[in-house]
């Protein structure tokens, strides 16, 4: 009688433990892959933002405090890569923002040919990074691309536009927004399909012109979905690098050198790893503090202040 | 022109304006014919914007090269060109790169399918302390650069003997296309009641069977819309393959197709063919599955 008791409570804890522990089971392996190949390396990168390790030496350098940080913010290149980070970033964003949620209105109603016409407005975000810079790289071509073709038959002259200081920013600008807006478009179109039927027909009754319809109804109802897209695309345009590098190179003269190049170009232009980790550290540091906001606010708003 | 008016027609009929006052009615459908002609236009535009670089990516493929340098290329694709095309394309090892490609995007997928769904599973189906800073990891690798992460794993490959390596490049694209897979499979997972393995395990059937045998066939069509994204990632990556591939064997598409930038030996036809055969399977399967794969994206904003 005791020991079939006793073996019970046995029983018993060994499923407790099994329940307690099956989660971290499960977990382990994903996670020791993700701290080997992007935590561990993302801590150590900051690390060395605190050392004078160099290209040659890349695991021999010496804590140096905030040296690093000290020369490169009385550098100009970073104020130069700040201001184009931000203008970067504010460029792909409003871009973005506004033909993404443009293009989702458009095709949000059923007709004929919608699904070929959203195949087509996606297709900017299935093109590989590299094959957008080749395929833009040629549009802008100063001798024989297509753009200053056009421009040129409709008297707004040519243009270098990759290698012209006031003009590469505004092209890669251009490039991004390409490949981005897709994304917008189908978020936002997810959004407005969740958009309860009864709440637009009863807005269509009141006989509402489309603008304040559009404020009135449909905005508020989008309006997280905008929001979160904003964050995804602050974050993402702050890490992107391919087609800027393929592009321009950051050049001219450092003017679309946000600070993902000019963490590329410090270490494999400069050898200076130590000052590469700190354009990376500034950049990770406005990344997550766009993101903490980000949650504060909605978190403010979903639960009434 | 004749499309366009049924386009317009069928809209019409879609959205009638019924319960209007009849004298209203007719100005209101004379604004609406309006308004939706504007509609018209701006997503003929705008597909005109998003569908030309893919066209013209095209149309160079296809223009001859006496055309391409004088700049007087045609606008719109010599199709009967076709056949040289394909013998351009025989001037670059684009099959060999192509095949890296498809080694490195195989093997980002297989990881990240298998460890994702470990991880969805447990995020899905268990409360556990930890279980909030483990999804805001996740999300976390939205924010990281590839670049911040560069030269840290550069050092460690060394060391691992992984550089040059195809497997190596394996580990490194998982890193990031794992995060996403996991919040696809999470969502779907989700949605799918306790109950049915629940009376699985009454039966003794161990959990990771239930997760093997059970969940993972339900959710097949979520499964897809992960493992096309991984694999594109692996697809596509640049950076990463740019840095630990010194070897030309080893290059895939993306570096192949970046060292033609700026230099002037391969014919634009050519390298624009190239950058068209890398593309098109991107496209098509994308356009599949994107409605899951910016589910997956929003949901580990949202939820992490």
């Amino acid at each position: 009688m005791s020991h079939a008791l006793a073996t019970g409570a046995a029983s018993t804890r060994r499923r407790r433990i099994a329940r307690f522990s099956a989660p971290y089971l499960f977990v382990a392996v994903p996670l020791v892959y993700m701290t080997v190949v992007v935590f561990y390396p993302a801590a150590r990168e900051v690390w060395l933002s605190f050392t004078n390790t160099k290209l040659s030496r890349p695991n021999g350098g010496h804590f140096v405090g905030t040296d690093n940080y000290a020369r490169i913010f009385g550098s100009d290149l970073l104020w130069t890569s700040l201001l184009t980070t931000v203008l970067y970033v504010l460029g792909v964003v409003a871009g973005c923002l506004v033909l993404g949620t443009l293009a989702a209105l458009a095709v949000d109603r059923p007709f004929r040919g919608r699904a070929l016409v959203r195949g087509v407005l996606a297709f900017g975000w299935a093109v590989p990074g590299v094959a957008t810079a080749l395929a833009w790289s040629w549009i802008f071509n100063s001798q024989t691309g297509v753009l200053n073709r056009i421009t040129g038959a409709l008297g707004l002259g040519t243009h270098d536009w990759l290698s012209n200081q006031e003009l590469a920013l505004p092209s890669v600008i251009a490039a991004t927004v390409w490949q981005y807006t897709p994304f917008v478009m189908l978020v936002v179109l997810a959004a407005l399909q969740s958009v309860p039927p009864e709440v637009r027909e009863a807005s269509h009754v009141d006989g509402a012109d489309a603008l304040s319809r559009f404020r009135a109804v449909t905005l508020p109802h989008i309006l997280p979905a905008i929001r979160l897209v904003a964050l995804l695309l602050v974050v993402w345009s702050m890490r992107l690098f391919e087609i800027i590098y393929l592009l321009t190179g950051g050049g001219p003269l450092n003017r679309t050198s946000t600070l993902v190049v000019s963490l590329e170009l410090q270490a494999f232009e400069n050898y200076d790893l130590g000052g590469a980790a700190t354009y990376g550290v500034v950049g990770l540091v406005i990344s997550l503090a766009v993101t903490v906001v980000y949650f504060v606010v909605e978190r403010r708003s979903t639960h009434g202040v | 022109m004749a499309s366009s008016t049924e386009v317009i027609v069928s809209e019409d009929v879609a959205a009638p304006s019924t319960g209007a006052p009849a004298a209203a009615r007719g100005s209101r459908r004379g604004r609406s014919r309006l308004k939706l002609a504007s509609r018209y236009v701006v997503v003929l535009v705008m597909m005109g914007l998003a569908g030309f670089p893919v066209y013209w990516m095209l149309n160079t493929a296809l223009a001859t090269n006496a055309e391409l340098y004088a700049g007087t290329q045609s606008w719109w694709p010599h199709f009967e060109d076709l056949g040289s095309l394909f013998h351009q394309l025989g001037r670059v090892p684009l099959w060999r790169w192509l095949g890296n490609s498809a080694f490195i995007a195989m093997g980002t997928t297989v990881l990240s399918l298998v460890l994702g769904s470990l991880a969805g599973y447990a995020l899905s189906r268990f409360r556990f302390r930890g279980k909030g800073p483990i999804g805001f990891l996740l999300f976390i690798t939205q924010v990281l650069p590839e670049a911040l992460i560069l030269v840290p794993l550069y050092a460690l490959f060394i060391s691992l003997g992984l550089l040059n390596n195809l497997w190596g490049l394996v580990l490194a694209d998982a890193g990031f296309s794992l995060p996403v897979a996991t919040f696809i499979l999470k969502t779907a997972m989700d949605r799918i009641p306790h109950e049915i393995e629940e009376s699985a395990q009454l039966d003794g059937c161990p959990r990771i069977s239930a997760l093997t045998m059970i969940i993972l066939p339900i959710i097949a069509p979520s499964i897809a819309a992960a493992a096309v994204l991984s694999f594109f990632a692996g697809w596509n990556e640049y950076l990463y393959a740019n840095t630990f591939l010194s070897d030309q064997g080893h290059w895939p598409a993306s570096v192949g197709l970046a060292s033609f930038i700026g230099q002037n030996e391969t014919p634009m036809s050519a390298i624009m063919g190239s950058a068209l055969v890398f593309t098109i399977p991107a496209i098509v399967f994308f356009l599949l599955v994107q409605r899951k794969i910016v589910a997956g994206l929003t949901v580990g904003a949202v939820k992490g």
